[in-house]
Formats: C-alpha cells, structure tokens, sequence
C-alpha cells in the first residue's frame, strides 16, 4: 500500500511507500500515531503546520458488511486535540481497493484560491475550485459529479469550512445519488478550509478487487461475521436498527431521562412522541419515502433514511437520532419535518448537527431565537451560511456562542458539544465525555447499550465500562467497521484477528490487536498532553455537577479522582 | 381507581396495542404484566418503571409508567 502526500503549497503531490511504523495501522490508528509523529503538538489547528488525514480502516475494501468507513483526521480547531471522525459513504472502500492507505494533506496555498484535489488508481492532480465557492456541499457534489462523473465519489465542505468554523464537518457521497455521509465532528471541515481544498473527487470506476493473502480464512470469518449480524435481534432485517434506524432509541433515551431537551435543562421531551423511530418510519412510508437504506456498500444492517415531505419529496438522507436529539428535543421541536429541513441545511452548509445543535440551544437560552419557534431557530441556522457575524459565531460551536452572549450552560467537553444523552441520567457516556481524548463524543464509547451491565444513574463500575467502551470504539475506528458491528467481535475477537490476518497475510494474534486498540488511545492521550491539554481541560461542565436533571433529578457526581484515574488500566 | 399506563415500543407493538391502560389488584412482578400483556419476555430489550430500569423480577407499583423496549443499540 502506499501514502498519498498532498502538498497545497506547491500543488504538488507525492506517493511513498508505507513505512513499518505505520504497516499495521489503519483509520483512526494511523490518524494518532501521524498525528504524533508528524505534527507538532501545539501548532495552530488551521494553519501550515497542521496536517488533514483521510484513510480507510485495516478492513476496507475487502467487501466485509459495514467496514467501508472513512476515518479523518487532524488536530481539532474545535478542541486543540486530536480528533477522528468517520463516515460512510463510497470513499473509504473506493481508497483501499486503490492500494491507499492514507492522503496526507499539508501545508496551504499561497494565496486565497480554492482547489480540487481528484484522485484515481494511479494519479492525483489538480484544478481551480473557485467556481464553486460559496457553494454547499449538494450543489459542489452535484456539480462536480455533472462535470467528471457520476462514478466520482467527492468529499468536499460547504460554506462553513470555507468560513473556517469550528463546527464544520466533511461530506462524502455514497452510492448512487446519496450526498450527505458526514465526518462531522471537531471542526475537520474547518482545517479541509484552511487548506485551500473545497474537494476531493474519487474515481471509484477505477476501483479493482482486492486480493487476499488468505481468501479461505478472510472469507470464513467474513462471512460468519455478516451471519451473525443478520441474525443479531437489534440489526437484522428484523431489528430496530433496520426498522427504525438509530431513531429506534430515541423513546429510550427519553425515557431514561437522558434525551437533551431546551439545551440541556430537562432530560425528557413532552413532545418526544413525534420524534420518535416508529413515528418516522410511519410518516416515511405513508409519503412514500425510504427506510432500511445502507449507507455503505454492502451493508447488511441498512440504518439510513430518505424523509421526504407530504407530497414525497426529498427533504433530507438521513434523519438520525443524533440530529433528532440536538435539533430536536434540544431547541424544543416536536415537528419532524422541522427537524429534517434543518438537518438539510447543516448538511449543506457543512455543519456538524450536534455542535449546530447545542450552539443553537445555546443561542435561544441567550434569547435570540425561541424554543419551538422553527422560523426563528432556521432564521439563526440560515446565517451560518451567509456568513454574517452572528453565523459565523454560531458555526464557531456551543462554546463560542456561550463565551460571547453571556451564557454559562454550555454543554460541552475538551470544547466540543455533547451528543444526544445527558450525562446526568446516562453517567457511563458522562466518563467517556470527561475523559475521551476526542473530548464529548458518544462514538468514542457509548455506554447506552451497556445499560443492563452498569445502572445508567449509578456511580459504581461507570469508571471500568466507559474504559473498556472506549478500547471497543477504538477497534470500530481503526478497522473500518460501524460502531453498530460490534457484537460479533466483541463475542469473539479471533473473528477480527482472522479478517485482518486473511487479508494481509500477517499472523497478529488477539493480544496483538488488543495492544494496537489501546495504542490509539495511548498515542491520542499523550498528543494531547503535548498540546497543553490538562485534566482540567476535560471536566464536565460545573452546573452539570450541580443542577439536577429533571425528571430523575440527578447530577454527574462521578468523583473526578475516578475520570483522573481511568487510563492507568489502559 | 388506580391504573398503570403501559406502553410498548418498536416492534413489540406489532400486531397489539402501542399504549393502553391496565389495572392491578395487587402489586405483580414484570414478568407477569409481560404474561399479561401477551408479549414475548425474550424480545424485551429493556424495561422502564417510570423511566428507571427495571427487570423482570421488579414489582410493579399500582401506579406507575411502565415501559416495554425491544433490543436497541446507541448509535
């Protein structure tokens, strides 16, 4: 395999082999130790000395079910750390069936302009973007595809990343017309900005087949992996994954009392009922929209969603209980149809819906727009892609926008907003937010469906769960896999150690690969000290510490002693 | 007269009532409202008694919300 090196100083580009340091590496693995390795610590996140790093995890391009993810990668302008996020869609599988293990993009032009990086099996250059300045990421897609190609795959920012806002993402199209796969958090877009590149086009028609060093032991264990998926009661065709998408969960959480709810002030929503998975997947169908969509090739599990409106027009792919929760509940809108046009509009834009969500939250509690109010709340969402000053404020993140209109609720940690579980009432996801060197992320060790191991409002064994989530997202991240495939790993690591071994031809054992999980940590965790980041740095908010959380009326009380503590079992 | 507001979620719903209201005599385990209500204790995921988890072998109050939820992973 090889390493595309991008230089966006000299528009030059250079392929070099894959050294041994980095041979067993993938994902979010070699996003850490690059990151490490080459980048220093306490450089501004968006400028020169800051690299963005876009691989495929260890099992993409092998056809393995849900393992197509791409994993990107920088330092986080959003939280001064490391930061990986992933996403669907065609490009991840489209770049290890190139023989890529890696596109490191460096350096910035010399002068304002924008560019398209395109990249095919054996070649990469470039062209002007500035024609599509200003464009969202549907339309620079769009355009880009009319231009090379239906088959391209792009990867490209909207107007957020252009501005270089901390909560800006990354988009990835996906199989035939899918736009928005989104590597949304900590502000990549941002850094995709600050780079000059507003695109990179794949030309996935270029992709071949892998070839294995041990067919018979990758396929045996590919396949026995895919079965148990299909026979998995939460992700078969069966399952609420299937059915009702990651909605499926979202009467739980309300009921839970964890469901974030008028920025973060009440953990259950009166008006939950209409934003729940068996709502949408009854209001998709009776307008003839679509459920049970996958969002990577080959994916037996197929989460995704096309809400479209009464007259069956598309207004958004995906409605996800992420967006759900931070757009939703959070800026108090029952309305799913109100919820799928702003999910639109971050999608183009290029927004992280989560730290969109919270900032917007943020901003109603400082009285600029009202809860419920969807013209109001679109009005203020509307301006991030204008530009103007309040948009720019607002797409900077939930810290920001509290910073600047006096506002000290500010659901966040290591800068970056919490996703859709309060950590008052699920105190397991509390850990993995006041420790993750990703800083609040609930892929990075979601203890929701740990609930029947751990009391979700207890104080005991939340410490060992939320570590031992973190190494198992660590294994999702840096293989490729979606954070739904655990189960049957987790059941049975040899399964994973067969995939990779049969691929490759390498003979890693599980202790092997347990060792290369916990290093993702291990490197992450130690990057991040070298930026300056402190225990303090990572601390759930104060007020969440004392101002309990109705309707169970609990507060974070994890001792800090344990969140200061969980990495020595590392 | 006191009653129980019993609802049931995703798929366990299929075929049977969402929500509905259901009156104790006496104070019962989970295990023998889930008898009661017909559903399968096998396709149970999770279970709420005003929103706090609960088990089979919890007692039901007279009054109360309870919660029936198929399998389900955080994503």
């Amino acid at each position: 395999m090889r390493i595309l090196r991008v230089d966006m100083e000299s528009l030059q580009v250079q392929w070099e082999p894959v050294s041994e340091a980095y041979e067993y590496l993938g994902g979010r693995a070699l996003i850490a130790k690059l990151l490490l390795d080459e980048i220093p610590a306490t450089c501004d996140a968006l400028g020169p000395h800051n690299k963005l790093i876009f691989t495929p995890g260890l099992l993409g391009g092998a056809g393995v079910t849900t393992a197509g993810r791409l994993s990107i990668g920088a330092k986080s302008p959003l939280t001064g750390g490391v930061k990986e996020a992933n996403a669907g869609g065609t490009a991840g599988d489209t770049l290890a069936k190139f023989g890529i293990k890696a596109i490191v993009v460096e350096n910035q032009p010399k002068n304002e302009n924008f560019y398209i990086l395109r990249v095919t099996h054996n070649a990469a250059d470039f062209f002007d973007a500035n024609h599509l300045r200003g464009l969202g990421t549907y339309a620079t897609s769009e355009k880009l595809q009319k231009q090379y190609g239906e088959d391209y795959t792009v990867i490209s920012i909207g107007q957020a990343g252009e501005y270089l806002l901390s909560g800006a993402g990354i988009a990835c199209t996906g199989e035939k017309d899918q736009k928005s796969n989104h590597a949304a958090r900590g502000g990549l877009g941002a850094v995709m900005g600050s780079k000059g590149l507003k695109a990179i086009i794949v030309d996935k028609a270029k992709a071949g087949a892998l070839s294995f060093a041990d067919a018979d032991l990758f396929r045996t264990a590919s396949k026995r992996f895919a079965g148990e998926i299909i026979e998995n009661p939460k992700l078969g065709p069966k399952g609420g994954t299937h059915l009702y998408g990651t909605s499926a969960i979202t009467g739980a959480v309300n009921e839970m009392g964890s469901l974030p709810t008028r920025n973060f002030s009440l953990g259950s929503f009166e008006g939950s009922i209409s934003l729940r998975g068996e709502h949408l997947r009854e209001t998709i169908l009776e307008r003839n929209g679509q459920i049970g969509k996958r969002c990577m090739p080959g994916c037996v599990i197929a989460c995704r969603n096309s809400y479209v409106d009464e007259a069956g027009e598309p207004i958004v792919g995906t409605v996800q209980f992420e967006t759900i929760a931070l757009v939703g509940s959070n800026l108090g809108l029952e309305n799913l149809d109100d919820v799928a046009r702003l999910n639109y509009m971050c999608n183009d834009f290029g927004l992280d819906t989560i730290e969109t969500g919270a900032a917007l939250g943020v901003a109603i509690e400082a009285g600029l727009a009202e809860f419920g109010d969807f013209e109001s709340i679109s009005a203020l969402l509307r301006q991030i892609g204008e530009g103007t000053v309040l948009g720019r404020l607002i797409g900077s993140g939930a810290v920001v926008t509290g910073r600047v209109l006096g506002i000290r609720r500010i659901p966040a940690v290591l800068g970056q907003a919490m996703p859709g579980y309060d950590p008052r009432s699920l105190k397991g996801n509390g850990v993995t937010y006041a420790t993750s060197p990703q800083g609040a992320d609930h892929t990075a060790g979601n203890a929701f469906g740990a609930r029947n191991q751990v009391n979700p409002l207890g104080v005991e064994g939340q410490k060992e769960l939320s570590l031992n989530l973190q190494i198992v997202a660590a294994m999702l991240d840096c293989t490729g896999l979606c954070l739904f495939a655990r189960p049957p790993i987790i059941a049975d690591a040899q399964l994973m150690v067969d995939m990779v071994n049969g691929i490759y031809g390498w003979d890693l054992t599980q202790e092997d690969l347990d060792r290369l999980y916990r290093d993702v940590l291990r490197n992450e965790i130690e990057f991040n000290r070298r930026a300056g980041i402190t225990a303090l740095d990572y601390r759930i908010p104060e007020y969440m510490r004392e101002e309990p959380l109705p309707p169970h009326n609990t507060v974070f009380d994890v001792p800090e002693s344990e969140l200061d503590t969980i990495f020595e079992a590392l | 007269m006191m009653a129980l507001d019993v609802e049931l979620f995703g798929q366990l719903a299929d075929g049977s009532l969402r929500r509905q209201s259901l009156t104790l005599e006496t104070p019962l385990p989970v295990s023998e409202v889930v008898a009661l209500l017909g559903v399968n204790p096998e396709e149970v995921g999770l279970i709420t008694i005003d929103g706090v988890q609960s088990s089979m072998e919890d007692e039901v109050p007279l009054t109360c919300r309870l919660c029936f939820f198929p399998p389900m992973s955080g994503g």
